[in-house]
């Protein structure tokens, strides 16, 4: 090999790109969460109903169901600034999802925005976060495997949230929070899905 | 290398805090250059760490733990490339001169600032990945080769094709600078 060629690669070695910073956030956020998690499944399981917390838990899906009703109504154009409360930024996918991938999304958004909605304080999290986790990654390969890149994008960034509703030492403003964000994203796919759907019976 | 690390004891949540300051420029250049794509690149250091946390147990400590996910994140780099542009590393089998990247792909390099390495953008994914993975992240034509299930010959033709271009490119380039 020519000198040339060997300064050619040292420098293509040597050569650097940073990560914008709201990336590197996120790697540090897994980190916390995954031990989050660990920490939470090293824990045994807590026994027994607690009437305080479930009329509490009851309460605040009420309060969060009207949100997201008034969300609804509201339209579908916009975030309202209030849902930022995370780094965490899920695009929102432009491309058309093949019919039988989308009917599996609806099924998955539909289900894990009621189980989420339904968690309180109380509520064991981790086993259900770590069910909807797997269900989302198989989606996420069927949706790669399927060409819908934007889809597999969006699984894979709801996936930092749904890890961190499953940390230990979430407060109940942290945990209304969480719900609210992973319910909102949910919507805004469903609606996608339920438009799309709705286009292609109307063109066929 | 902490105290602990050196005793034998799993790198903890700090550990992989400090590695993140430190190295995650490298992890993410690595993914960069091998799949061209910021977001790709992001994703795979991403899943590096999750996949390096759950098993670092596992970890030696004859190693550095940043070359450990350094490793591990070229391998889920690779791993998401093939997910997301499928038949990628087919073009190894047919051992035949491959074109330039697309126009999809072009636009994704203005990411990559320098005229060396948009110079990368002249080779095909299978050359460039062999070339990044062969001479920039030090494998073996072998490793290469088991990696993408094929012989060393054709791994080292992609990577022959890839500095041929690689020297034209230079070539253009010092012209273009006369």
């Amino acid at each position: 090999m020519t000198k040339n060629t060997d300064e050619m690669i040292a420098v293509l070695r040597d050569e650097t790109y940073s990560p914008p910073p709201h990336v590197r956030a996120r790697w540090h956020e897994a980190i916390d969460e995954a031990a989050a998690i660990e920490q939470h499944r090293k824990r045994p399981a807590r026994r027994g109903w607690h009437p305080a917390s479930f009329f509490i838990g009851i309460a605040v899906t009420a309060a969060l169901a009207l949100g997201i009703g008034i969300g609804f109504i509201m339209g579908d154009t916009g975030r309202p600034d209030e849902q930022a409360t995370t780094v965490v930024v899920v695009p929102v996918p432009q491309e058309d999802v093949p019919a039988a991938l989308a009917r599996g999304l609806q099924l998955h958004f539909r289900d894990s925005r009621a189980q989420i909605l339904a968690l309180d304080e109380s509520s064991d999290r981790s086993d259900l976060v770590w069910r909807i986790v797997e269900d989302n990654r198989i989606l996420e390969s069927a949706a790669t495997r399927d060409q819908a890149p934007q889809i597999a994008r969006v699984l894979r960034a709801i996936e930092p949230i749904l890890l961190r509703l499953a940390a230990e030492n979430l407060s109940d403003g942290e945990l209304a929070d969480l719900q609210t964000q992973l319910a909102f994203e949910m919507n805004v796919m469903l609606t996608k899905l339920a438009r799309q759907s709705s286009d292609d019976t109307q063109t066929t | 290398m902490t105290e602990a690390m050196k005793a034998g004891v799993p790198p903890s949540k700090a550990d992989f805090h400090r590695v993140i300051e430190a190295r995650s420029d490298r992890w993410y250049s690595a993914c960069l250059k091998i799949t061209r794509d910021p977001d790709l690149a992001a994703d795979a250091v991403q899943d590096a760490l999750l996949s390096a946390w759950n098993k670092r147990d596992q970890f030696r400590h004859t190693a550095r733990l940043d070359t450990w996910i350094h490793r591990i994140a070229v391998n889920a780099a690779l791993n998401l490339l093939r997910k997301a542009r499928p038949g990628t590393f087919e073009a190894l089998e047919t051992d035949v001169e491959s074109g330039e990247s697309g126009p999809e792909q072009r636009l994704r390099d203005h990411e990559l600032q320098s005229e060396l390495a948009a110079n990368l953008g002249r080779l095909s994914d299978i050359e460039r990945i062999c070339f990044v993975l062969k001479h920039l992240e030090q494998w073996r034509a072998r490793e290469i080769a088991e990696e993408f299930g094929t012989n060393e010959g054709r791994v080292k033709q992609a990577v022959f094709r890839a500095v041929r271009k690689l020297q034209a490119g230079m070539r253009d380039l010092q012209r273009a600078q006369v």
